[in-house]
């Protein structure tokens, strides 16, 4: 268990800039996850953590400790691979038993940790076969309790659960989760996948091009995206972006472009500016706070627990909503929708940041 | 069931057209020599080992047997310490002109060995192992060499770099891990690979021939002696030849085949 901090990080390939400045602090016991779409440099950053890429630039440190230089083996670190890894010539209770062989424990405890770590896997009872005679989902078990056994300072995470069928994937969610807090170590958790990010990590680092583009708790980073970026690419379906002007009518301040007119508060002192409203937050019923739009429904998903229509403004520009509920809508219906005035967001084009308004 | 039937067909042809060159050559070396030149036998009354016996103990086949397998075997070390960490370098790092050094070992196998032998023999007269099993051996390095770092790299890239990238991070160095993770996965190709060496090795007989008089390999000593004695001496060391090659084959096929890539049911 350790906190890791983590200084102005950089990887070079040749020119590409895999890492581009990374500063991250991780508490102790925290569970962080990394999230960002492929290419991101979240692989990059988990391995250099792990010590198997060395880095052009930048510190990592564990509680006090510079570690940047250090071989993977002196970290005191453990890995789930994306593959599992699981040794393919060792027995599972070897395989689990393996890190601990290797810093010379004596056979009886690393018995008794084997056991320990089987048991909270559930894998007891394979513990004398072989990996090619599991399933995906029990090997990915024995890769966990291989991390796990000797309570690492950190514990690394690649897509852990990628190669898991759906079903598997949400409970070992929960499991790996509870299993965290249960041991209290400090976990970096990378994923593409935004519900593994929403629902695992205590904080999420989103990142893109080589850069942390914010890091926050689910709900700041859902309710206040940073920038454009991550504003797209947390939430399903996308968040709604359309380009738009500031516009004063006496007293009242409007943004207005592409067939939205929407009240602001707060002069954000930008001319141009992007607004996004996520498709959750447009209603199909007048609530407080909300203001009314005329749209022509274009075409619907009908997921059943919800109803996402995709419908064209007056301007011919496209709004998608996520209504929720089994609803039934025509093509080319004229319909009312409710945009939430309270849930909007304002962006700068230029520098895609966050306005606050 | 036409179509059985002509599967059946083709297979055995195929058989006949491979075994039956081998079984004339095994009944022609156990055949005693007063029935061997009778015209009214084809097959001999009672089968002997008098011939193979005679090459290896009298003509000295046995001598060149040793020397043949330590010939092959100092050749496969030799290969395997230098060709070995190069496949594996060719296989898991990046590094300039990496395609160039791969098809530079491929263009090292389109010159024939017996092109390089005459100069070669120049050279070990000079620095004295000329006519010696070291002086064979480090030619049949140079033939092994190339196919084992092609081969090894291939190996190498077929066992999953994060079982390697897993043993480093629970605790082992970059060679401890390749020593004990890495190593024991490969092995059965490794072997396939080794043995494959041995055969080229075995086989060779050109080079063999040019670089050594009275320290000759099995092959180059059956051309010089056994092609100036009678047929049935001939197909005696034909035997001796073939059989050593054809029992390694036959147990190590499986691996032989995933060596190359190829899979059979």
């Amino acid at each position: 268990m350790a906190k890791v901090k983590i200084e102005n990080l950089k990887k070079y390939f040749g020119k590409v800039k895999a890492l581009n400045g990374i500063d991250l602090e991780i508490g102790d016991g925290e569970f962080v996850v990394l999230l960002g779409p492929s290419g991101c440099g979240k692989t990059t950053l988990l391995r250099s953590v792990s010590g198997l890429e060395k880095v052009t630039e930048g510190r990592i440190f564990f509680d006090d400790k510079e570690i940047t230089n250090l071989p993977p083996k002196d970290r005191n670190i453990s890995m789930v691979f994306q593959s599992y890894a699981v040794w393919p010539h060792m027995k599972v209770r070897d395989n689990i038993g393996y890190p601990m062989k290797i810093k010379g424990f004596s056979k009886e405890e690393i018995e008794k940790k084997v056991l320990w770590a089987a048991e909270l896997l559930n894998i007891s009872e394979l513990l004398d076969r072989y990996p090619a005679q599991l399933s995906g989902g029990q090997r990915q078990r024995v890769a966990v309790a291989r991390a796990i056994v000797l309570e690492p300072a950190v514990l690394l995470m690649d897509e852990p659960l990628s190669n898991l069928d759906a079903l598997l994937r949400v409970k070992m969610r929960s499991e790996i989760k509870k299993l965290q807090e249960r041991l209290g170590v400090t976990t970096i958790y990378m994923t593409h996948d935004q519900v593994e990010a929403m629902t695992m990590g205590d904080r999420i680092a989103v990142m893109l091009s080589g850069r942390i583009q914010q890091v926050g708790k689910a709900s700041e980073i859902y309710h206040k995206p940073a920038n454009i970026f991550v504003a797209g690419f947390i939430g399903s379906p996308q968040m709604n972006f359309y380009k738009v002007k500031t516009v004063s009518e006496g007293a009242n301040l409007f943004v207005e472009g592409e067939g939205l007119k929407v009240p602001i508060k707060k002069d954000p002192n930008v001319d141009k500016l992007v607004l996004g409203i996520r498709p959750e937050h447009i209603y199909l019923e007048k609530e407080e706070n909300t203001m009314e739009i005329e749209v022509e429904v274009y075409f619907i998903e009908k997921l059943m627990s919800d109803t996402i229509v995709h419908a064209n403004l007056d301007g011919g520009s496209r709004i998608v909503a996520k209504i929720p509920g089994d609803h039934e809508f025509k093509e080319g219906e004229k319909i009312k929708l409710y945009i939430d005035k309270e849930r909007i967001h304002l962006f700068d084009p230029k520098t895609e940041r966050r306005l606050d308004i | 069931m036409i179509k059985k039937i002509l599967f059946w067909f083709v297979v055995v042809m195929v058989a006949v057209w491979f075994l039956t060159p081998v079984i004339m050559i095994v009944i022609a070396s156990l055949t005693p020599s007063s029935e061997y030149y009778n015209p009214n036998k084809i097959f001999p009354s009672h089968l002997t080992f008098e011939h193979i016996y005679k090459l290896l103990f009298v003509l000295g086949g046995w001598k060149a047997t040793l020397i043949s397998i330590e010939v092959a075997l100092v050749a496969i070390g030799l290969s395997f310490l230098i060709g070995l960490p190069a496949g594996y370098a060719m296989t898991r790092y990046f590094f300039p002109g990496k395609n160039a050094i791969r098809i530079g070992i491929l263009m090292t196998r389109s010159i024939p060995l017996i092109v390089i032998a005459v100069p070669l023999i120049v050279i070990y007269m000079e620095i004295g192992i000329a006519d010696t099993v070291i002086g064979v051996a480090l030619a049949h390095t140079a033939m092994i060499l190339p196919f084992v770092v092609l081969i090894t790299s291939s190996i190498f890239s077929g066992v999953s770099v994060e079982y390697e990238e897993a043993g480093m991070v629970f605790g082992l160095s970059r060679f401890q891990s390749f020593m004990r993770i890495t190593l024991p996965l490969a092995l059965p190709g490794l072997a396939a690979s080794a043995i494959f060496s041995f055969i080229m090795s075995w086989n060779e007989v050109f080079v063999a021939s040019i670089l050594t008089l009275t320290n000759r390999t099995l092959p180059a000593h059956i051309l010089n002696t056994a092609m100036t004695s009678p047929d049935y001496f001939k197909f005696a060391a034909g035997t001796i030849m073939a059989i050593p090659a054809m029992v390694f084959i036959f147990f190590t096929r499986k691996y032989l085949i995933t060596m190359w890539g190829i899979s059979l049911k």
